[in-house]
């Protein structure tokens, strides 16, 4: 990732944009902080949040005309919020709270000329920057009309507060003015005299008009704002602003630097936040019981608490990832930028990067498209191609995948009978692993079905390297199916798996494929005769079905041919949530994989029917009775209950995939199955509580088995005498499986498994 | 290179040798780093236990460690 791509991502998310009220205040003033500090009861925080950008609190945080409230989202659903009353509320109960610090004095001598509010504006402001500063008052006074004020209005104490804090950074305030004389004749003097003057409108007249944006007048070393505007009403805020952007103006003009460059954002500007208020109720402004004297304590709270802290967050709300990692789009992308960029220590958002499930919702959600899943899969790629990517997040899931493409389970045959196939089945490796027998079924219906031969094909199409960011296997995994596809005379895939389809869809668009979900809604359905669910059930779309409606509808359609009711959770179609597979995010991040389960499952209160092998069982790990449609397509008498069925597990998937190539090979083609190794007909023994132990911590019962015959043919264990328990460990790649068993019936009684993957002196590989 | 001792007392004996573990120094490596740390170790025919609070604990942290380096 380069700094454009770094600038170009970033601007798409919007979170940090300003909030509607600070967007439209001339100053900006933090609004939506000053309200949760209000809203929590806390005047002094709420004080000092003006202290840091109003000049003069006191005064303008009585008098502000307060532009903001047009632009307060709260106005969509109720009134908008009472900004300048509850200004008044904080300034009247609190004295400064921030002294804002003054930078070291440097040249550079200006003199404002009026003592108006954006003349003090002026003064404080360059003052604070260190320039040495003179406030000319024609009569010596500052304040300009606000001295005319009543006392409710203004107390006169403000301007005597005012008058100490203009002296305090240093501003000298003299008496002066045309005595006499015209004041463009005084003002030019002033020019001559000082490195720069600012007229403020309101105590003094001039001629010419001051450009709008930087308020330089005649393209010297003068400038003017303030006074009554061009409709000729005086603005309070207006003529803090004006004093400001003078001083901005004039210090670019002693720097010698650009007076117009990048000044878009000064003044009221535009914001692109976007808040979404559809489920706010409305909420209408709270009056004060005594409009006189303003808001009592209570009141203040209750209306600064009707704020609704305009922000974006839509995908973080949604996204599991998101909120674990406490990232929005924006701050995620930086995180990976810098983490790309460290060259030596510590590279502390890896498990960030490889924990997002590449779901893409965030995206869909994103007003403006921001792509999550894509930055941190290109990123995991980047990783793994300058040799950072850390290899435990993948090991396992790749190796899994390896398995699904060896020749104990992958399988490609044209239908017994045929020379050629019309289609081929291709029900995925997850399927395969987690409903063998279904896979059998379909097949055989379709094989029935189907004009022209339908063959069929067991393996894996690449997508957890894809998803691991290893774009050498990828290719290798998915240019080896192709080419099988195309010696099988390409037909047309039915693929059972969205996964599939989306990696055929983007990867190799040559292929014809076609889902078996739109496939069977064209056929005559068989009627399932296995048990059915006592009540409507929620339909789970997984995540890589998000971006296909027409797959979805079929799979709609089919549920209702079946008779099977069902109910749409919250969050499903193109903003279904992801169950912890995708990305590989259950192996970057388990606990938060059981999260993302959860939190899918947890859309809609009843048991579940999904269409993807890796949501049925993940989600039925997560406790939630779940059904895959293929159980009630394909359900026989006699099948224990689809909803009942547990995860099978990561050993359960290996066993099945295994036994489903024997077994069709078997049934279908009357071919011998391929010996499987010695030790795979070990027979082992455990409690359930240890079979889950084992799947949580990624051991599979192959590798159980290695580890014993290992240790029973070499000797090597340890033996506790008290209990006869053994422990014995064994390296078969990159990872040390230790585990305690001991002889029991035929085989062998497993008590505990762990792993580790450092090495000890004595192993090889 | 310091040395951390993990050797705790043991139930686990070596069952080719016959013989109760010692504290011993071995040398474990992952990645691009070498540690030499005390584990129990059968004097007999040098296996080394790795007990599972250690796998899942400490040498879990220094391998995640190590492969964020
Ligand atoms: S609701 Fe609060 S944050 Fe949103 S615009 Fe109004 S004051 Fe600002
Ligand atoms: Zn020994």
């Amino acid at each position: 990732m380069d700094q454009t791509q770094l600038r170009e991502l970033e601007s798409r998310c919007i979170q940090e944009e300003q909030p509607f009220c600070t967007a439209a205040c001339p100053i900006h003033v933090d609004v939506r902080a000053f309200m949760a500090a209000l809203a929590k009861d806390d005047v002094c925080e709420a004080r000092k949040i003006l202290d840091r950008t109003m000049p003069f609190p006191e005064i303008v945080g009585r008098l502000c005309d307060a532009p903001c409230r047009r632009a307060c989202k709260r106005g969509e659903i109720g009134d908008p919020l009472a900004i300048g009353r509850l200004e008044r509320f904080c300034v009247s109960r609190t004295g400064p709270m921030l002294k804002l610090p003054k930078l070291p004095a440097k040249g550079g001598r200006v003199a404002v000329l009026g003592a108006g509010l954006s003349g003090m504006t002026a003064a404080l402001d360059l003052a604070r920057k260190g320039r040495p500063t003179t406030l000319i008052a024609p009569d010596g006074e500052i304040g300009g009309r606000l001295r005319l004020l009543p006392e409710s209005d203004v107390p006169g104490e403000a301007l005597v507060q005012a008058r100490k804090l203009l002296e305090g950074y240093g501003v000298a305030i003299v008496t002066g003015g045309p005595l006499g004389g015209a004041i463009g004749e005084f003002a030019a003097r002033l020019a001559g005299e000082y490195d720069a003057v600012y007229c403020d409108l309101e105590d003094v007249e001039m001629a010419g008009i001051p450009d709008p944006l930087t308020l330089a007048v005649g393209g010297g070393n003068c400038f003017a704002g303030g006074g009554p505007g061009a409709d000729s009403g005086f603005s309070t805020i207006k003529q803090v602003e004006d004093g400001r952007r003078a001083a901005l103006s004039i210090e670019r003009f002693l720097q010698k630097v650009s007076l117009t460059a990048q000044r878009d954002r000064e003044g009221s500007c535009a914001t692109r936040m976007a808040t979404v208020i559809d489920r706010i109720p409305p909420a209408a402004e709270i009056r004060p019981t005594d409009p006189a004297g303003g808001y009592t304590p209570a009141e203040a709270v209750a209306e600064a608490g009707r704020c609704i802290q305009c922000e974006c967050m839509e995908c973080v709300k949604q996204c599991a990832y998101l909120r674990e990692y406490k990232e929005y789009p924006k701050t995620l992308v930086r995180k990976i930028y810098n983490n790309l960029a460290i060259v030596q220590g510590t590279r502390s958002a890896n498990k960030t990067i490889n924990a997002c499930s590449l779901c893409g919702q965030c995206t869909v959600i994103c007003p403006h498209d921001f792509p999550v899943a894509e930055l941190c899969r290109a990123t995991r790629q980047e990783m793994v191609d300058t040799g950072h990517m850390p290899p435990s997040p993948h090991d396992f899931a790749l190796e899994d995948m390896r398995f699904s493409l060896s020749e104990a389970c992958r399988l490609s045959r044209h239908q017994p009978g045929h020379a050629t196939s019309r289609f081929l089945f291709y029900p995925g490796c997850q399927l395969a692993g987690s409903s063998p027998e279904l896979v059998t079924r379909t097949y055989e219906f379709l094989a029935e079905k189907l004009e022209g031969g339908v063959g069929l094909m067991l393996g894996c199409c690449g997508i957890p390297a894809h998803w691991a960011g290893q774009h050498a296997l990828f290719t290798e995994t998915l240019d080896a199916l192709r080419a099988e596809v195309v010696r099988m005379g390409r037909p047309t895939v039915i693929a059972a798996c969205s996964s599939c389809l989306a990696i055929f869809g983007e990867q190799a668009p040559e292929l014809s494929v076609t889902s078996l979900w739109e496939l069977l809604d064209g056929l005559e359905l068989p009627a399932g005769q296995g048990p059915r669910p006592p009540a409507a059930l929620a339909l789970h779309d997984p995540c890589t079905a998000r971006h296909r409606a027409d797959l979805r509808a079929s799979v709609r359609s089919l549920c209702a041919k079946l008779n099977l009711a069902v109910v749409e959770p919250g969050f499903g179609g193109a903003l279904a949530d992801c169950c912890g597979y995708g990305g590989l995010m259950q192996f970057a991040n388990q606990p938060l994989g059981e999260k993302a389960a959860q939190v899918k499952a947890e859309r809609s209160p009843g048991d579940g029917l999904a269409y993807c092998a890796m949501c049925r069982d993940n989600l039925a790990a997560a406790g939630r009775p779940m059904a895959h449609l293929l159980d009630y397509l394909f359900g026989q008498t006699g099948d224990p209950d689809p909803l009942a069925r547990a995860n099978p597990g990561f050993s359960g998937r290996h066993e099945n995939r295994a036994r489903l190539k024997e077994r069709l090979l078997a049934r279908l083609w009357q071919e011998e199955p391929m010996p499987r190794p010695a030790h795979a007909a070990m027979p082992l023994a455990m409690s359930p509580e240890i079979a889950a132990l084992l799947d949580r911590r990624l051991i599979l019962e192959e590798d159980v088995r290695k580890v014993i015959a290992h240790a029973e043919s070499s000797g090597r264990y340890l033996i506790d005498p008290a209990t006869g328990h053994r422990l014995a460990s064994f390296r078969p790649v990159r990872v040390t499986y230790w585990i305690e068993y001991e002889p029991a019936d035929a085989g062998y009684r497993i008590h505990n498994g762990y792993s580790h993957r450092m090495r000890l002196p004595e192993e090889t590989p | 290179m310091t040395s951390f001792s993990f050797a705790e007392t043991t139930a686990w004996q070596c069952a080719g040798c016959d013989l109760p573990l010692q504290p011993a120094e071995v040398k474990v490596s992952y990645l691009n780093s070498v540690f030499n740390v005390e584990l129990m170790v059968c004097p007999g025919c040098g296996f080394v236990l790795v007990p599972e609070s250690l796998a899942t604990g400490k040498m879990l942290a220094v391998e995640q460690l190590l492969e964020d380096k």
